[in-house]
């Protein structure tokens, strides 16, 4: 029964998922190798450059991975400010949606929704805090990724993974 | 200090001690692992305790510990842990998945450096103007001295309490049977009441009379049924693993294959659909929605107040078109025709009422009750709860809806059931109470706001937010204590039977002795003299059973906090130390009623009551619950057994996945038995208020708040998100009182007032609000009126009246606060 029910739930995902599962599945790490080896409390996070702060002012919304490749994250541009998190919702780590016109976060698997303007708070779901943050620096025109605020789904550390 | 890393967590050792547990709180009771292992030690990416490579981002669905479901625990003996609780991919109730509220049962565990810090640790009494520890010896000695002077010179009916009766964290059959072992037989009181009414009486007395158990079908039965009709009950928020793990895939059309093998040979397996009974618009209403499609989703939003007409209409609807269910009325029912002359109704006169379109009542009765393509009747699971139950008038309330149900025989069948969705789980089995019958039980709540009782025992509970008239009670409280505490400040010795003596009179020039057992400091220990610190879910092994009557034994993973000790072991502590006070006076009739509390361990609580008792007393283990023992249940792990257990195989313990098929019902005769449900009138108390207040307030339960709040009022996430109680306003209220959301209002009527944060919002109707209940710093409760039903004496909790005013506004206060539209 609960293998039955696991699938037909999974299947639903598949269908509802703009990404697919592969998308969120395993990949190889990139930072496996950096952990614990700096002498740092925080092993250290990447500085990746994501994108231009023009463009996404343009655009509301930009896609890119951090801190590695199997780690999809989103930056939005609301209430003036360029902020962006992990889309993967920390329920149970499907893929969210992000509706513009809101600047709402939106999964489709269990209808959780996190709040952007809200620094990802939770508005209505299971997942048990808002949505992991990262942290960025914005030089000139260039955006930059330099660290998280928050654990990413299906990850027990975000540097490994 | 505590350095806090939320982007990380350590490895759970391969060694770690792994564990059972059933979600502590909502009644769908999801089953949880708990790994345990030493500090300083950790697993390796590729071999540790989850058996999986943790060097690799898991996938969707895939094992995961989020930051709140781990935590670091101290041990008595000092010794340091880290701790995950996270939900069981293998319990059949919940696949792997939690809800926000399960999902942190790991930082709810006590650390005393964190949001749980204030956890009761020690024993206090009220000395010298404040609550200092004291030792077990000391309170529970303290405690009896008073009781015995009640019992012997006023009788045992002046000791009142309030204890909780459920199961999950502060419940579970262990606790509910000690603490009805020491109040009912023990004591001997019959001025009972339970934690979130002022009575000792059932929320489902009609169902129960109409020899039908509230709790009747299982989780499996509603995923494969053809309709779900839902009233007064938002699953999604409130009963959430219910909703998402059984409700959803029947609306997505995922549980056809299983319907088509349950089903008659022949019988037509669609996709299923859901009816709400609701004045709001809630949350579950709009993501049935999403998944289903408007078409297979019906929203009565009906006016507050008339389910029970709603509930006729449809019973005459269905009546008149010849849809009952013939052969199941005529063989295994009584008392139709009495029913349907008095609840006959036409569809206008319905429609007016409720404020429904006729349509849409027919649409509800032939999604019920009209045959389906293959001619066989619709299978319907019929799930109700607080919004009738605490509704205008809770006896008839319940009985209409179990009318219907009986009406489609959707009771006894696959894919069916007229249950209670339930809010805590259950853990009910104790002594008979041996108080009037239900039209005179005792209203403890009103009783103390006038005058009457010496004692107040409240246990696991916070009245003063959750009862009635709630400002009232704390009032009549704060100055009833303060007549025992000004006696005790003027005793500066300690000899504990003048202390005794001085509480004592003073409880008898209108103070009241105050008693006090939780888990957190609350406003019941702020007006009380003894206070007992207990322990909760994980740091004691637990036996509940879901809202499918699902026993599981949740495992002791940790010691709780300081010297607090299982409920269990507080009542037999009291009692033990009663029954040495009467041996002191030589009174062995006496003493020999508090025997019996010789236990070393919760699990000989359960031997005695649950497993020991069986048919003799009023359990839900029933006269098979002897075949349980914790070893067995051990072994059934986290999927446990539904009761009642029909046998044991070797270990294993076979129980009842559906009541009532064999259509031999709880009555004398063996029938169902129809109950006249006429519309009740408003009560007086709440029609007054209409008179003198402009809105109409109703209430319930957030996704994120758990009971009082008691955790989730102290962890940073939820208590960020929600700093008090918000108050749904339609937007043309709203504007006509001048708030805006995220606006601080208040609330005020006859009796009490209280504040809360706007929230502008169409879900609710014009001239409706509706508050979040639970919040122990904007009491909603404090604008319920006295009114109980006469027959029951269930409070109209979701019923009162108030002014609202906008006092303004506070931007840190709301800061981390969301509006964006939940529902
Ligand atoms: S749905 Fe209920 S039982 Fe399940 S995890 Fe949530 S609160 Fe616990
Ligand atoms: S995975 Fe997002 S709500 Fe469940």
């Amino acid at each position: 029964m609960v293998e039955e029910r696991q699938k037909n739930s999974r299947r639903g995902f598949l269908k509802l998922s703009a990404l697919g599962i592969g998308a969120v599945a395993v990949a190889p790490s990139l930072m496996a190798s950096g952990h614990g080896k700096s002498g740092s409390v925080f092993s250290e996070y990447p500085n990746t450059k994501i994108g231009s702060l023009s463009a996404l002012k343009k655009s509301g919304e930009l896609d890119f991975s951090y801190p590695s490749a199997s780690s999809l994250c989103k930056a939005v541009f609301v209430d003036g400010e360029a902020k962006a998190f992990s889309t993967i919702c920390t329920h149970k780590g499907c893929p969210t949606a992000y509706n513009k016109s809101a600047g709402v976060f939106e999964c489709p698997c269990h209808f959780t929704k996190y709040d952007a303007k809200k620094d990802g708070q939770m508005i209505i779901g299971h997942a048990t805090g808002g949505l992991p943050k990262v942290l960025l620096e914005i030089k000139g025109d260039d955006i930059y990724a330099v660290g998280m605020d928050g654990l990413i789904f299906g990850r027990i550390n975000n540097n490994i993974g | 200090m505590a350095i806090t890393l939320n982007d990380r967590l350590p490895i759970p050792h391969k060694d770690a001690e792994v564990k059972n547990i059933t979600c502590e709180f909502c009644i769908v009771g999801c089953g949880y692992k708990a790994y345990k292992w030493p500090q300083g030690r950790e697993g390796a990416l590729k071999n540790n305790a989850l058996g999986v490579d943790l060097g690799e981002q898991q996938p969707t669905y895939g094992e995961w510990c989020s930051e709140r479901m781990y935590n670091t625990v101290t041990d008595r003996d000092g010794k340091k842990y880290n701790l995950m609780v996270i939900p069981d991919q293998d319990c059949v109730v919940n696949i792997g998945q939690n809800s926000v509220r399960g999902g942190m049962m790991g930082v709810s565990t006590f650390n005393a450096t964190s949001a749980t810090r204030d956890r009761l640790k020690e024993p206090m009494i009220y000395r010298g103007g404040m609550l200092m520890e004291t030792s077990w010896e000391e309170a529970a000695t303290l405690v009896a001295k008073v009781y015995k002077r009640v019992i012997d010179n006023d009788g045992a009916d002046e000791i009142s309490h309030k204890t909780f009766d459920h199961g999950g964290g502060g419940g579970g059959f262990e606790n509910t049977w000690a603490t009805g072992k020491l109040f009912h037989t023990a004591i001997g009181t019959n001025s009972a009441s339970i934690h979130n009414r002022p009575a000792y009486n059932s929320e489902v007395h009609s169902s129960r009379e109409m020899g039908i158990g509230e709790l009747n079908s299982s989780y499996y039965d509603t995923s494969i049924s053809d309709v779900m009709m839902v009233v007064g009950c938002n699953p999604y928020e409130c009963q959430t693993n219910l909703f998402n793990i059984h409700m959803q895939p029947n609306l997505e059309g995922a549980t056809i294959e299983n319907k088509k093998k349950e089903y008659e040979s022949g019988e037509s397996a669609q996709k299923g659909k859901i009816i709400f009974v609701d004045p709001r618009r809630t949350a579950s209403v709009v993501i049935a929605e999403k998944i289903a499609g408007k078409d297979n989703v019906l929203h009565l939003k009906l006016k507050p107040g008339t389910d029970i007409t709603l509930m006729n209409a449809l019973v005459t609807y269905i009546f008149e078109k010849g849809w009952e269910a013939k052969d199941f009325i005529k063989n295994h029912t009584e008392n139709f025709a009495e029913m349907y002359k008095v609840n006959k109704i036409s569809l206008k006169d319905a429609a007016k009422i409720t404020d429904l379109k006729e349509s849409d009542i027919v649409k509800a009765a032939e999604w019920i009750a009209k045959p389906k393509k293959s001619g066989h009747r619709p299978r319907n699971a019929i799930y109700y709860e607080k919004g009738i139950i605490w509704g205008i008038k809770n006896y008839e309330c319940v009985a209409s809806v179990v009318n219907l149900g009986m009406l489609t025989h959707s009771v006894g069948r696959v894919g069916t059931g007229i249950c209670r969705a339930g809010g805590h789980q259950e853990g009910y089995t104790r002594p008979h109470y041996n108080g009037p019958s239900r039209q005179n039980l005792a209203v403890i709540d009103t009783d103390i706001i006038e005058g009457k009782y010496l004692v107040y025992s409240i246990w696991a509970t916070n009245p003063f937010g959750q009862s009635i008239a709630t400002e009232r009670l704390r009032n009549a409280v704060t100055k009833r204590s303060q007549i025992v505490k000004d006696a005790i400040n003027g005793y500066h010795g300690n000899d504990l039977d003048e202390l005794a003596e001085i509480i004592y009179r003073a409880t008898k020039i209108g103070g009241l002795f105050v008693v006090d057992a939780d888990i957190y400091p609350n406003q019941a220990t702020q007006r009380s003299h003894i206070v007992f610190p207990a322990a909760t879910t994980m740091e004691m092994n637990l036996t509940s059973m879901s809202g499918e009557r699902r026993l599981r034994l949740s495992e002791k993973v940790m010691d709780a906090p300081g010297s607090s000790k299982p409920d269990c072991l507080i009542a037999a502590d009291i009692a033990n130390a009663l029954k040495a006070e009467y041996l002191k006076a030589g009174n062995k009739e006496m003493a020999k009623r508090f025997e019996g509390f010789e236990w070393k361990s919760e699990e000989d609580a359960f031997n005695d009551g649950f497993a020991g008792q069986g048919a003799s007393m009023a359990s839900q283990g029933g006269g098979t619950g002897k075949l349980a023992n914790y070893s067995n249940l051990r072994k059934a792990g986290n999927n446990g057994v539904q009761l009642p257990i029909i046998k044991r195989d070797g270990d294993k313990l076979i129980g009842t996945r559906l009541h009532y098929s064999d259509g031999k019902f709880g009555t004398k005769s063996g029938r169902a038995t129809f109950l006249p449900t006429p519309q009740p009138a408003m009560p007086a108390q709440v029609a007054k208020q209409q008179k003198r207040f402009k809105y109409w307030v109703n209430t319930g339960r957030i996704n994120e708040v758990w009971q009082s709040n008691y955790h989730t009022g102290r962890l940073e996430f939820t208590a960020k998100r929600w700093p008090m109680a918000p108050l749904e306003i339609h937007p043309k209220d709203a504007k006509d009182i001048g708030v805006i959301s995220g606006d601080i209002v208040q609330l005020s009527n006859d009796y009490g007032s209280t504040r809360a944060i706007a929230v502008v919002t169409d879900c609710v109707r014009e001239g409706e609000v509706f508050g979040g209940f639970g919040f122990q710093n904007s009491i909603i409760n404090d604008l319920c009126t006295d009114y109980v039903d006469p027959d029951t004496k269930i409070p109209f909790y979701k019923g009162t009246v108030a002014d609202i005013v906008r006092v303004g506004r506070s931007e840190p206060l709301i800061k981390d606060m969301t509006f964006v539209e939940r529902a």
